[in-house]
C-alpha cells in the first residue's frame, strides 16, 4: 500500500528521488565530530522559536497599554501559557548558544574555506536576521529593559551621517518608542523567521552543494564518506538528547535565568533605569560600542566586528587544511579571541567606570587585532609549517597543490 | 556505554534532587498572604492575584470570604486606596506587587531586607538602608522594635516575601514537578539514542 502511494507521488514529484539524495545516499565525512551537530541543532530550536512563536502571538496583545498584561495573561490563565512562554524565552537563548558554538566550530576547523564560502556568507545573513529578530522580540514583552533596550539601540541610527534623526524617526513610528514601534515590532518579529526559513533552506542548498568539512580539511575519498541517513541522523539525535537536557533543565527549573528583573517593571518612558543592558548575546558588541567614545565610531566599530567574519576566507590566507588542527598559532588567536569575546561579555554587562572602560578598550582592540593580523600570521605560519615537516603528508600535499593553483 | 549512561542520569537525578526539597513553605505563604491582603493591600496592588488564586495555596474558603468582604471570587487585588489618594499622600502610586518578587535584583531576599531594612534616622526620621529615601512608611515598626519584637517582625518579613515569590510565579510547583518528569523522559530517550547509534555505527567496523 504505501509503496504504491510513494510510487504515484513520484510520478508527479520526485519525492524518493529527494530523499535519496538528500538523506540516504547523501554522502558525509564519517570522522565529523559533535561539533558537527550544532546546524541541526540550529534547525531544532528553530522549529522550537516557530511553533511557541505562533502559539504564543494567539494570547498576546501587541497595544503598549496590553501588552505587559497579556504576558501575565499567558503565564496565568492561557492553559501551559507559561510553559509556551519559557519555551520560548529560553529558546531564543539557546539558539544563539547553539549558533555561537556552531560558528566557532567554523572558526576553529576553516570550514568558511573555500569553497565554502558562500554557505558562510548565507550562515552570516542568517545570524544578522536572527539579531534582529531577536531584538525585535525582545520589545514585545513591553518592559522596562525591552523599552530602553529599544531606546537605546534604536537611537544607534541617529549617528548616520546627514538624516540619522529621520531615520530613527521612521524606525520607531514617532519621536519615542511607543505604540507605533511595538505595533511594527511585532509584525516585523513575526516576519523575520520566513525569511530565516527561507535563508536556512539557501544555506542548506549551499551546504548539499560544497558538502560537510570535516575535522581533517582534507577531501575525503568516496570510502571514508558515509550515507547521512543513518548514521547522521541518529548521532544528531543523541546531540539532540543532551541539549534538551540543558534547555529543559532551564525552561523548568530556572526559566528567569536569562530574563532581566527590571523586565518584570512595565515600561515607564518617565524613568530610566539605572543600567541599561542588552540581551547576554549582545553584551560582546555592545561593550565594543561603547568602548569608542564617539558614538558614530561606535556604531561603526560594532557593526564591523559582526560584519567582519565574512571576511574570513581572505584573512586566513593560509592554504594547509583543517583550521587549527595543524597550526597552532592559529589556534593560539582562536583561543585568544574567544577568552577576548568573554571578556567583552563581561565588559558590556557592567556600567562603563574606568578600569571597566579600559578593559573593554583593551579587549575591543584585541578583537580587531586578531582580524588584522591574521592575514600576515597565517601567511607567515604556512611557510614555517611546510619546512617544518612536522605536518602529514597528505596535509603537505593539499597545501602544495592549492599553491600552485594560486600561482597558475 | 555505561559511563555515558550514568553520567546522564547522575547530572538529572543532582538536578531533581536539588529543586526537591526546594518546594515551597506552604504555612509561611498562607501566613504572607493574611498580611498581603490585610496590611500591604491597603496601598499596594496585586492586580494579577484574584480572591479565588488564594484557595490554591490552602486557605479556607472562611478565610478568603473574610479577606475580600464585599467583593467577589473573581476580583483581583485591587488596593484599597485610589490611587490618586495615595499620589497625594506619598508623592507616589505605590507599585503593584504580583511580580515584585522577580522585578528585583535579589527576588524575595530583596523584599525581606526591605521591610527589615528600617531604622532611626539622625533626624529622628526613619530611614531604609536598602533603600534610602523610600516613601513607604516603616509598616511593621522594626526601627523601634525591641530585640523580641524584631524576631516576629523579621518572621513576618520573610513570610511576606514567601507569599510575593508565589505570587509572582504561582506555576512553579507544577512547572517543576512537570520538570522531573520531563528530565527523566528526556534522560532515558538520550541513553535510547545513545544505544541506537552505537548499534548502527558498528555496522561501519
Amino acid at each position: 500500500m504505501s509503496k504504491k502511494i510513494v510510487a504515484w507521488i513520484d510520478q508527479r514529484f520526485p519525492l524518493s528521488a529527494f530523499v535519496k539524495h538528500e538523506l540516504t545516499d547523501y554522502p558525509t565525512p564519517r570522522n565529523l565530530s559533535y561539533w558537527w551537530g550544532f546546524g541541526f541543532l540550529a534547525g531544532f530550536v528553530l522549529v522550537i522559536q516557530l511553533v511557541t512563536g505562533v502559539f504564543l502571538a494567539m494570547h498576546y496583545k501587541a497595544d503598549s497599554n496590553l501588552a505587559f498584561d497579556s504576558i501575565q495573561h499567558i503565564m496565568r490563565e492561557v492553559n501551559y501559557g507559561w510553559l509556551i512562554r519559557y519555551l520560548h524565552s529560553t529558546g531564543a537563548s539557546a539558539f544563539f548558544i547553539v549558533i555561537y558554538t556552531h560558528m566557532a566550530r567554523t572558526l576553529y576547523y576553516g570550514s568558511y574555506r573555500r569553497p565554502r564560502e558562500l554557505l558562510w556568507w548565507t550562515g552570516q545573513l542568517l545570524l544578522l536576521l536572527m539579531m534582529a529578530t531577536a531584538f525585535m522580540g525582545y520589545l514585545l514583552p513591553w518592559g522596562q529593559m525591552s523599552y530602553w533596550g529599544a531606546t537605546v539601540i534604536t537611537n544607534l541610527f541617529s549617528a548616520t551621517p546627514g538624516f540619522g534623526e529621520d531615520i530613527v524617526v521612521w524606525l520607531r513610528g514617532g519621536f519615542a518608542v511607543d505604540d507605533p514601534t511595538l505595533t511594527r515590532f511585532f509584525s516585523m518579529h513575526y516576519l523575520f523567521p520566513f525569511i530565516i526559513s527561507a535563508a536556512v533552506l539557501i544555506h542548506l542548498v549551499a551546504l548539499h552543494t560544497v558538502r560537510s568539512s570535516n575535522p581533517s580539511g582534507l577531501n575525503l575519498a568516496d570510502k571514508d564518506n558515509i550515507p547521512f541517513h543513518p548514521y547522521y541522523t541518529i548521532k544528531d539525535l543523541f546531540g539532540l538528547g543532551i541539549f534538551l537536557l540543558g534547555y529543559f533543565a532551564i525552561v523548568f527549573f530556572k526559566p528567569d535565568l536569562f530574563i532581566d528583573p527590571a523586565n518584570n517593571v512595565p515600561a515607564n518612558p518617565m524613568q530610566t533605569p539605572a543600567d541599561i543592558v542588552p540581551e547576554w548575546y549582545f553584551l560582546p558588541f555592545y561593550a565594543i560600542l561603547r568602548s569608542v567614545p564617539d558614538l558614530a565610531g561606535g556604531v561603526v566599530a560594532m557593526l564591523v566586528s559582526v560584519l567582519i567574519f565574512a571576511a574570513m576566507p581572505y584573512l586566513d590566507r593560509s592554504r594547509i587544511t583543517g583550521g587549527a588542527r595543524y597550526r597552532p598559532i592559529y589556534r593560539t588567536l582562536f583561543y585568544v579571541f574567544v577568552i577576548d569575546i568573554f571578556v567583552l561579555g563581561y565588559v558590556g554587562a557592567h556600567p562603563p567606570a574606568s578600569l571597566m572602560k579600559l578593559t573593554g578598550q583593551i579587549a575591543t582592540s584585541i578583537y580587531f587585532l586578531t582580524f588584522l593580523l591574521l592575514p600576515f600570521v597565517s601567511r607567515w605560519e604556512e611557510g614555517r609549517l611546510l619546512q617544518s615537516g612536522k605536518l602529514p603528508a597528505d596535509v603537505v600535499d593539499m597545501a602544495r597543490k592549492e599553491i600552485e593553483a594560486s600561482h597558475a | 556505554m555505561l559511563k555515558t549512561v550514568y553520567w546522564i542520569s547522575t547530572l538529572c537525578l543532582t538536578l531533581i534532587a536539588g529543586t526537591a526539597h526546594a518546594s515551597a513553605d506552604l504555612p509561611s505563604i498562607q501566613r504572607g498572604a493574611h498580611i498581603a491582603a490585610e496590611v500591604c493591600n491597603g496601598c499596594h496592588s496585586l492586580k494579577y492575584i484574584k480572591y479565588k488564586d488564594l484557595l490554591s495555596i490552602g486557605l479556607t474558603r472562611d478565610e478568603v470570604n473574610t479577606l475580600r468582604g464585599e467583593k467577589s471570587l473573581g476580583d483581583p487585588l485591587k488596593a484599597q486606596m485610589a490611587a490618586n489618594d495615595a499620589l497625594a499622600l506619598f508623592n507616589v502610586v505605590p507599585p503593584d506587587l504580583s511580580l515584585m518578587a522577580e522585578a528585583r535584583e535579589g527576588g524575595p531576599h530583596y523584599i525581606v531586607e526591605l521591610l527589615t531594612g528600617f531604622a532611626p534616622g539622625a533626624d529622628g526620621q526613619t530611614t531604609n538602608r536598602v533603600f534610602p529615601g523610600i516613601k513607604m512608611p516603616d509598616i511593621f515598626g522594626i526601627a523601634q522594635a525591641d530585640p523580641a519584637a524584631r524576631k516576629e517582625i523579621e518572621q513576618k518579613a520573610i513570610d511576606v516575601a514567601a507569599f510575593l515569590e508565589w505570587a509572582a510565579d504561582p506555576q512553579a510547583e507544577a512547572r517543576k514537578r512537570m520538570g522531573r518528569g520531563v528530565l527523566i523522559y528526556v534522560a532515558i530517550l538520550t541513553a535510547l539514542f545513545y544505544l541506537l547509534k552505537k548499534k548502527i555505527w558498528r555496522r561501519l567496523k
